[in-house]
């Protein structure tokens, strides 16, 4: 995947750091955390871990986010969610904040092969995990098939909760590449499209995934 | 010199040849003659690719250098005056660089919890929220009311000591404006026909065959935008202000600044490049807008000031509730004798709960009489909002034409062709809609199906209105490279104007859509239309074309010595211009673009008044929608929906489906799910957020099929009008009739929770046992 | 959201460490945590995350053929576990409805059991209710379509959210709580505090304890579960009833029931009386539906939820027969 060539080009991840702990993930056998990364990456925060875990104190931390497979260097308080960071910190605004409280899926990302609210999620908790944004779905200035398909059968209108929308169909027919009608609505469930474009981001969804 | 040309307008494929005048310099009005290569297809949204990448900038994501984030400080009591503020804590906390009231002296008088008492701008959101906890404010609580009924009696705390004059929006109806009484919280009533007395009403309905009368209660709905209300301000010089909106009106909100700020037009910019819903609930620029300004120019920074989603809910506009007794008849053969309406409903602090709109306007009938009244409560004031009074209405109405169609043991299709014979439109629809449906299949007794899930189809008519506005002014220009670029001032609600101002530029130039070029949402370009009324499309197509048509014929007249010939012998189709007699006599638009004089050329369309006005002067719409009733739960699940809607010539099909899939969704989640929920005893709002205040998701999502009738009218160089709001007005109604035909009980309350329809049924069931 | 520090534990002990702060609180998913947090109901001076410890996070078979599952584990691991879909499928059934696909991959099953009620009143910063200490129920007399229609006669009339907990209940799960190094176990029956009991409390977790596991006996012979959430809309929604219910099935004959409804009381609230009715009995519609009656016997509705008495008797009786396999809309 192209996103192993960024990390290596873009990192200041030194060794010890597998790649694979951000190419393989979290198989859907093991349900252990990625250990390997995750631990290597908080040994490098600013507060001395003890082998049981680390402290943070309450105030601005060092993190080292994989974000659309490019590494960014942030400091932030323990407080601060994965939403504010990628909006606020790196510019990328593509994900919307609508509710704050997980109840719209506007702010929805991909972690490590899962859709997560990044508004409930502390960014903290995204060290060594593998975020994917709307950013990084285009690759060298194309969008990607998926995309195309929102645009070409209208599956938005505002546009607002798209990019959201749009994540939680990636993770759909990254899991599942021919998804029926129902898999379909089940997958953007959670979200809130106040235009009501529903049906036409099921035939976007349907349509990608022939 | 004005011309005459011969159009070809009329229903459907049903036409018939109408002359209309035109000015000379404008475009032949495209009619049922004309089959068109864009316009009236399937345009994908110009816009699509900055949406599905992220990259659109909505005003929420709008980020300067050292911009300072604001928050609101909002009373928590419905009732109160507010004596002494005290900001000496806050003011020092890090990261605060201003605070500022709402008022500059005190008191404050709070007619509602939410309403804003004071802002903090801090350098994080962060900081500005941490700083309002620090703030004290001293209030002196006052009796409130929440409950319209309550608010009606005689001994109920008053809201307003003051009369309180109407304030309108472009989202409200023109013309709706009510020179009423006030007394006590009670504000109307308004009657129509004006002077009219009930007894004429009264008279007719005792005489009347057959006659139903009911009492239907709505709900309060939230717009609930997902982009929130808000604004970015920057003072760019000590009299020039920049602005980024998230508003349907770039020009009202320009006006409004440039006013509270005593600035020229020409210092104040308004920019609205994405905008994510309105629905009726942002025209002006609000308190916030000025406080955001105030703000940035006391603290000399920009700053962001964006509700949140609590705040939504609570202070920037709601569907008002009503309760409305209608009585209607009818004679022996199904024709409406009368219609007569008492309503009233509450916009909390604001007005506007009127309803009559579908009982005056779909049918046909002898006598009419109606009374609306607005009750003042302790809440968020109302807004204009997708129809303002119709889906309300129309859930009254619709039921009620209903009941008396059963009653008569006429079907209810049937019926509402009886009582609109001269509206040809809504005869095709219906016939369309029926056909669609397969409603002959329809089992015509209610509540025939066994077993506790009952499946029912039910029918409501809709209705709204043609406004277009005046003068708005779009531009094309033409560079010598070819490039086309058509700018004018509106904003893009996501209804897809911006697409169909493409897609009727290439239509015209004889260019692809790719072509095409636009920049719109700035109030430095041209005028544009406020989105109100569904006016944007009906309003600015016009302009488009009539400015496209500008551009074409500079380029004809470049063109012509090229080709040897005049410019009125040219046509412009594919990329080329050529000789319509001769075709294969071209130039490529390009080769015509080169001789442009210096660099480009930039011709403007300007909306005038309609050619004529339209015969039938309503928009239309008929929905049949499936349910299936969980009768021992009350559970009520819409299935599928067919609808059938006119908007004159549409402009792009694509985006126009959308809004009527958005319409008959938002038009479900009223009828099923929303309501905006004040706790009777604080007045507070319980469910100010997404979770609890329940908004229509994709598993509650039917299947829809929708019908586009063509109407041509010939009005305007385009013959567009919006459908924006039509499409919202039947969907409650056709599901109440629905649930009845399901069950053979009406509910007549919305939302149409399980609650309402299990007492419903229980209340049957008590009655027949 | 208030500033706080944040552990992130490697592993059990470390969780314990950093516990030793008093104000300090268990995050895992923290979906429930920081909705409280952002809306200022908590403001703790800690927060201990578990969702790093490995060892927290698994679905194994035990020894003597009971399930257990780390209290870490999310929804939708167990929404889309095979072992828990074939042997407790009203766990399957509970995990899949919860909240949305997104919630659900970071929501922990531990987490789930914790959370807070969903009442609005407690919910918002704009009242100070008898369970955040106040001396008020704003919902007994106020907005209370969705409030408890049984065990609401203390003052405060809360319904109990979890989702897996009334699934859990039905299937006779325990709970492993662990304290540094002390260890016991415990029925998740006896795990829930009653208002009457402590108004402040759901269950009865001491500050540093923390649940380890969920063990779920073995399926005894013929058992089967079934699990339904009422929703009023389809895209994620709050139950206004939800049931679990398990059955030792001979035949179509009951031998040993167990019903558990959520959203009807302050904890997850089995119906012996119902059980009853089924016990020794072939399953059929009318017995369930005398099932439903007499688990509704008790129902003391507010103002405002009457309704809510005749959605749990569709809910139950059809849930009793789909657990027993019956075709509830059979005519
Ligand atoms: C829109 C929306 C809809 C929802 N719908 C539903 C629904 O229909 N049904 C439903 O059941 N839930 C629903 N939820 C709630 C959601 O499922 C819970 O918030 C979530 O399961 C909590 O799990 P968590 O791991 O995130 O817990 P956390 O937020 O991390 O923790 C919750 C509580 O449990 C404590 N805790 C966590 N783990 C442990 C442990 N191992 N030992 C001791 N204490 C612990 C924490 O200290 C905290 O007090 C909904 C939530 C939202 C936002």
């Amino acid at each position: 995947m192209a996103h192993s060539k960024d990390v290596k080009k873009n990192g200041p991840i030194s060794k010890g750091v597998s790649r694979r702990g951000f190419l393989k993930g979290l198989g859907a056998t093991s349900l252990g955390v990625a250990a390997a990364s995750k631990s290597e990456l908080l040994a490098k925060l600013e507060h001395a871990p003890s082998p049981n875990g680390t402290l943070l104190g309450k105030n601005a931390v060092a993190l080292t986010l994989n974000i659309n497979g490019k590494i960014h260097q942030v400091k932030v308080e323990p407080r601060i969610t994965l939403a504010e960071v990628l909006r606020d910190n790196l510019g990328l605004t593509g994900t919307k904040t609508g509710c704050e409280r997980g109840a719209c899926g506007a702010c929805t990302v991909i972690m490590e092969g899962a859709t997560i609210n990044a508004c409930m999620t502390l960014a903290v908790d995204a060290i060594g995990q593998k975020i994917e944004t709307i950013e990084g779905l285009e690759s060298d200035g194309k969008l990607s098939k998926l995309q195309e398909s929102f645009i070409e059968n209208d599956g938005l209108q505002c546009g607002f909760c798209t990019p959201g929308i749009i994540m939680s169909s990636k993770n759909l027919l990254d899991t599942n590449p021919k998804p029926q009608l129902e898999e379909v609505k089940k997958a953007v469930s959670g979200h809130i499209c106040r235009c009501g474009t529903y049906p036409k981001v099921f035939e976007s969804i349907l349509a990608a995934g022939k | 010199m004005p011309r005459e040309v011969t159009l070809k307008v009329g229903v459907g494929k049903n036409l018939k040849e109408r002359i209309v005048e035109i000015p000379d310099n404008a475009p032949r009005p495209w009619d049922g003659s004309d089959d068109l290569k864009y316009v009236g297809k399937r345009v994908p949204r110009v816009d699509g690719r900055d949406k599905t990448s992220g990259r659109a900038k909505f005003t929420f994501d709008i980020q300067l250098p050292g911009m300072l984030h604001a928050k609101f400080l909002r009373s928590k009591y419905p009732a109160a005056v507010i004596r002494k503020i005290d900001t000496s804590k806050a003011i020092k906390y890090p990261g605060v660089k201003a605070i500022l009231s709402v008022q500059d002296k005190l008191p404050l008088i709070v007619r509602f919890a939410g309403q804003e008492i004071l802002a903090v701008a801090a350098e994080t959101a962060h900081q500005a929220a941490e700083a309002l906890k620090l703030i004290e404010v001293t209030y002196d609580v006052r009796k409130f009311v929440v409950d319209k009924d309550l608010a009606k009696e005689k001994n109920a705390p008053t809201v307003f000591n003051t009369q309180v004059e109407e304030k309108l929006t472009e989202g409200d109806l023109p013309g709706e404006h009510s020179e009423v009484t006030q007394k006590g919280n009670v504000r109307g009533p308004n009657i129509s026909p004006k002077d009219a007395t009930p007894e004429k009403i009264d008279a007719a309905l005792a005489s009347s065959f057959a006659v139903v009368e009911a009492t239907y209660r709505t709900q309060v709905q939230t717009h609930s935008a997902m982009e929130t209300h808000g604004v970015v301000v920057d003072w760019t010089a000590e009299d020039k202000l920049k602005c980024w909106a998230s508003t349907q009106a770039v020009f009202a909100v320009r006006d409004e600044l440039a006013g509270s700020f005593k600035l020229p037009k020409s210092n104040v910019r308004i920019i609205t490049k994405h905008m994510g819903g309105g629905f009726g609930a942002k025209f002006g620029v609000g308190i916030y807008g000025v406080m955001a300004a105030k703000l940035a120019r006391e603290a000399k920074a920009p700053v962001r000031l964006m509700l949140d989603r609590k705040e939504e809910h609570l202070c920037v506009g709601n569907r008002p509730d009503s309760v409305q007794s209608l009585k209607i008849g009818a004679d022996n053969d199904g024709k409406l004798t009368g219609i007569k309406l008492i309503s009233y409903g509450t916009a909390g602090t604001g007005t506007g709960a009127g309803t009559s709109g579908p009982a005056k306007n779909i049918y046909e009938y002898d006598h009419f009489y109606s009374e609306e009244s607005d009750v003042f409560t302790n809440a968020g004031p109302g807004a204009a909002f997708r129809a303002p009074g119709h889906p309300q209405g129309a859930f009254a109405l619709e039921q009620a034409i209903d009941e008396l169609a059963y009653k008569l043991k006429i079907d209810p299709l049937e019926f509402r062709k009886i009582n609109t014979p001269n509206n040809e439109i809504r005869q095709a629809q219906l016939k369309i809609a029926a056909e669609k449906s397969g409603w002959a299949r329809r089992n015509p007794n209610p509540g025939a199906d066994k077993g506790p899930i009952k499946r029912g189809i039910g029918i409501a008519n809709s209705v709204w209105y043609y406004f277009y506005g005046r003068n708005f002014q779009v531009s094309t220009q033409v560079n010598n490279d070819g490039t086309v670029k058509v700018t004018n001032g509106v904003q893009d609600l996501g209804t897809g104007i911006t697409t169909v101002i493409v897609t009727i530029a290439a239509e015209e130039l004889g260019l692809k859509p790719s072509d095409i070029q636009v920049s719109i949402g700035d109030s430095e370009y041209g005028y544009g239309p406020a989105s109100g009324g569904s006016v944007t499309t009906g309003g600015l197509s016009p302009a488009v074309r009539d400015s496209a048509y500008a551009a074409k014929m500079k380029m004809f007249e470049i063109a012509a010595p090229m080709l040897e010939t005049t410019a009125d012998k040219l046509a412009a189709a594919d990329g080329k211009i050529f000789i319509k007699e001769n075709p294969d006599k071209s130039l490529s638009w390009k080769q015509v673009a080169k001789k442009i004089p210096g660099d480009n050329f930039i011709a403007i369309g300007e909306r005038k008044e309609d050619y004529h006005k339209l015969d039938i002067g309503t928009i239309h719409g008929v929905q049949i929608i499936e349910v299936a009733v969980d009768t021992e739960t009350g559970v009520v699940k819409a299935e599928r929906v067919y609808a059938v809607h006119d908007c004159g010539r549409p402009m792009d099909l694509l985006t126009t489906e959308s809004q009527i899939n958005g319409g008959i969704i938002q038009g479900i989640s009223y009828a099923l799910f929303e309501d905006r929920i004040l706790d009777r005893n604080t007045g507070i709002m319980v469910n100010s957020n997404m979770e609890q205040y329940k908004i229509a998701g994709a598993l509650d999502t039917p299947e829809i099929e929708s019908v586009v009738l063509n109407v041509h009218y010939g009005q305007s160089s385009t013959g567009a009008i919006g459908i924006g709001e039509p499409a919202t007005v039947a969907t409650a109604g056709a599901v109440g009739n629905a649930i009845f035909h399901a069950t053979g009980v009406r509910v007549r309350e919305l939302p149409m929770t399980p609650d309402k329809v299990l007492i419903a049924l229980e209340a049957m069931k008590g009655a027949s046992s | 959201m208030n500033k706080f520090e944040y552990g992130i534990a490697k592993n059990i002990e470390g969780a314990f460490d950093f516990l030793k702060e008093p104000d300090s609180k268990i995050k895992a998913g923290g979906i429930d945590v920081l909705d409280l947090m952002k809306e200022g109901l908590e403001a703790p001076k800690r927060l201990v995350n578990i969702r790093s410890v490995p060892d927290l996070r698994f679905i194994n078979k035990g020894e003597n053929g009971e399930l257990r599952i780390g209290a870490t584990t999310t929804l939708a691991e167990i929404e889309s576990s095979k072992t828990i879909k074939a042997a407790y499928p009203a766990l399957a059934q509970a995990a899949a409805t919860i909240a949305t696909p997104q919630i659900r991959n970071v929501a922990t099953i531990g987490g789930n059991l914790c959370q807070r009620p969903r009442c609005w009143y407690f919910r918002s910063e704009d009242f100070h209710c008898l369970r955040n200490g106040g001396d008020t129920c704003f919902a007994e007399d106020g907005e209370n379509r969705f409030h408890a229609i049984l065990g609401n006669e203390d003052d405060c009339v809360v319904v109990h959210p979890s989702g897996t907990a009334v699934a859990l209940m039905a299937l006779g799960a325990r709970l492993v709580i662990a304290k540094n190094k002390e260890k016991r176990e415990l029925a998740l029956a006896d795990f829930w505090v009653t208002p009457e009991d402590d108004v402040t409390k759901e269950n009865i977790l001491q500050h540093g304890e923390l649940i380890t596991e969920i063990i779920l006996p073995k399926p005894r012979q013929n058992e089967s579960s079934f699990y339904f959430k009422q929703q009023e809309k389809q895209s994620f929604d709050w139950p206004i009833a939800d049931v679990a219910v398990s059955l030792k099935l001979k035949g179509k004959q009951c031998e040993d029931a167990r019903i558990v409804l959520g959203s009807a009381a302050p904890i997850p609230w089995r119906v012996k009386a119902a059980e009853q009715v089924l016990q020794g009995k072939p399953i059929s519609i009318k017995l369930a539906k005398q099932a439903a009656d007499a688990a509704m016997k008790d129902a003391k509705p507010l103002s405002e939820n009457a309704y809510k008495v005749a959605v749990f008797k569709a809910v139950i009786y059809r849930t009793i027969c789909w657990a027993a396999g019956v075709d509830p809309f059979a005519t």
